[in-house]
């Protein structure tokens, strides 16, 4: 399939599958182990994707979660996230994709502003994180996050959906764009 | 379809524990059926959960969307409209659970008190605190209001005062000018001008009268010197009268 469509398939019983997209493997791995280790009642599934479009001929579960890893220092990173963008159904943008931008504590390497990346998320209505993956204590927090939003993405937490928790997200980062 | 669930349900046990937490294996049969049930449970929220979801989708998409082509900015706008019906249903939502809450609250309340003892519950005594510390409450609000309605009282004077002088000091300097304006029109009236070359003319007969007296005197070759009015008139030649206006 060349696009990814949120609700195509049937869930899994007690699964949530989430699907990290970035060009750095090495984070991408560390913060899915990060993930695994994290105390959870549902069933964790991590894939990893250097870009879309997925082969097609793997038999994968449903997935509940896109995150799209930006690595500030790497220009490629952000042209590889843009081109996946387009193999993912508009339908997915409604909470269930997330972009996670990371490498900002280095200033002096960033080649990509910060506001670049806001205006990427602000463009498609999703919510931006930021976190520096090399650190481990940060890392953790993160996948403590994923992990939440994963679970509501999943509909695995009754009576909150994942726009619900879009709409929750968004509001503290608007405001900040007005100087955009 | 419920013993399918309970043995994929004892699959996912056996997947979960594998995953992450080893339990003593003691203890394990003993919490298999309470784990069982919480799983089922558990499990069951989540297809309620995600059976809403799809129904919500399906519902979403036999909207029709709109076919024309809009522009970025329109559909940006369109968007925002939409967030904020989103942010609306959710406010009035809440404050629907809100009044259903306090409803229930109160009618649990109800059933609570009819129950109990009346003298020695708690929940009087916190009840007759409230009521206590309202009084208060109320009292030092009005207590409050009548120290505000003095300082009104007070500023109001203060702004009355305030005007009284403004006035006051308007009108003494309207009298001011009027006085400056007299004396400026007074000068300048014909009437002084003929007083004061009259004064100049009367002035300078004066002096030549008095030159007159005093050559006379020095021409006599009298002794001036003796005579007090004889000296007082030879030595005004020194005094200038025009310089006495």
């Amino acid at each position: 399939m060349s696009v990814l469509r949120p609700l195509d398939k049937l869930p899994g019983l007690n699964t949530a599958t989430i699907l990290l997209v970035g060009t750095e493997d090495a984070l991408l791995q560390q913060l899915a182990e990060a993930m695994l280790k994290e105390d959870c009642t549902s069933e964790l599934k991590v894939h990893l994707a250097k870009s879309l479009p997925l082969p097609s001929n793997v038999n994968r579960p449903r997935i509940d979660l896109i995150v799209f890893v930006v690595n500030l220092h790497s220009k490629h990173s952000l042209r590889n996230v843009e081109e996946s963008l387009h193999r993912v159904d508009a339908t997915f943008f409604l909470g269930k994709v997330s972009f996670l931008a990371t490498g900002a504590g280095r200033e002096s390497h960033c080649s990509i502003h910060r506001n670049t990346v806001m205006k990427l998320a602000h463009t498609y209505r999703s919510p931006l994180l930021f976190c520096d993956l090399e650190i481990e204590d940060f890392r953790d927090t993160m996948a403590q996050r994923l992990v939440r939003m994963l679970q509501i993405c999943a509909g695995h937490v009754p009576n909150v959906s994942a726009l619900n928790l879009l709409s929750l997200l968004q509001s503290s980062e608007n405001p900040s764009l007005d100087d955009l | 379809m419920e013993t399918q669930s309970e043995e994929q349900a004892a699959a996912e046990t056996a997947d979960s524990r594998g995953e992450g937490e080893p339990p003593p294996v003691a203890g394990a049969q003993a919490a298999r059926p309470e784990d069982r049930m919480t799983l089922l449970l558990r499990v069951r929220a989540q297809t309620k959960q995600q059976l809403l979801e799809y129904k919500s989708m399906v519902d979403a998409n036999e909207e029709k969307t709109p076919e024309q082509i809009m522009q970025e900015k329109e559909i940006e706008a369109k968007i925002e409209e939409l967030e904020k019906e989103i942010e609306e249903a959710k406010i009035a939502f809440e404050m629907k659970k809100l009044a259903l809450d306090r409803m229930q609250l109160s009618s649990a309340l109800k059933k609570h008190l009819e129950k109990i003892n009346i003298k020695t519950s708690v929940l009087m005594d916190n009840m007759k605190q409230i009521l206590s510390l309202n009084k208060l409450v109320m009292k030092s609000q009005q207590e409050a209001r009548d120290l505000e309605d003095k300082l009104l009282d007070v500023r109001k004077k203060r702004l009355q005062l305030k005007q009284a002088s403004e006035r006051k000091l308007l009108e003494i300097q309207t009298e001011k000018n009027k006085q400056k304006d007299d004396l400026s029109s007074m000068e300048n009236s014909g009437k002084i001008k003929t007083i004061q070359q009259n004064l100049e003319m009367e002035i300078q007969i004066t002096t030549v009268i008095q030159h007159v007296f005093q050559n006379l005197i020095l021409g006599s070759k009298a002794n001036w010197a003796e005579d007090s009015a004889l000296k007082e008139t030879v030595l005004q030649l020194e005094k200038n009268l025009t310089m006495i206006q």
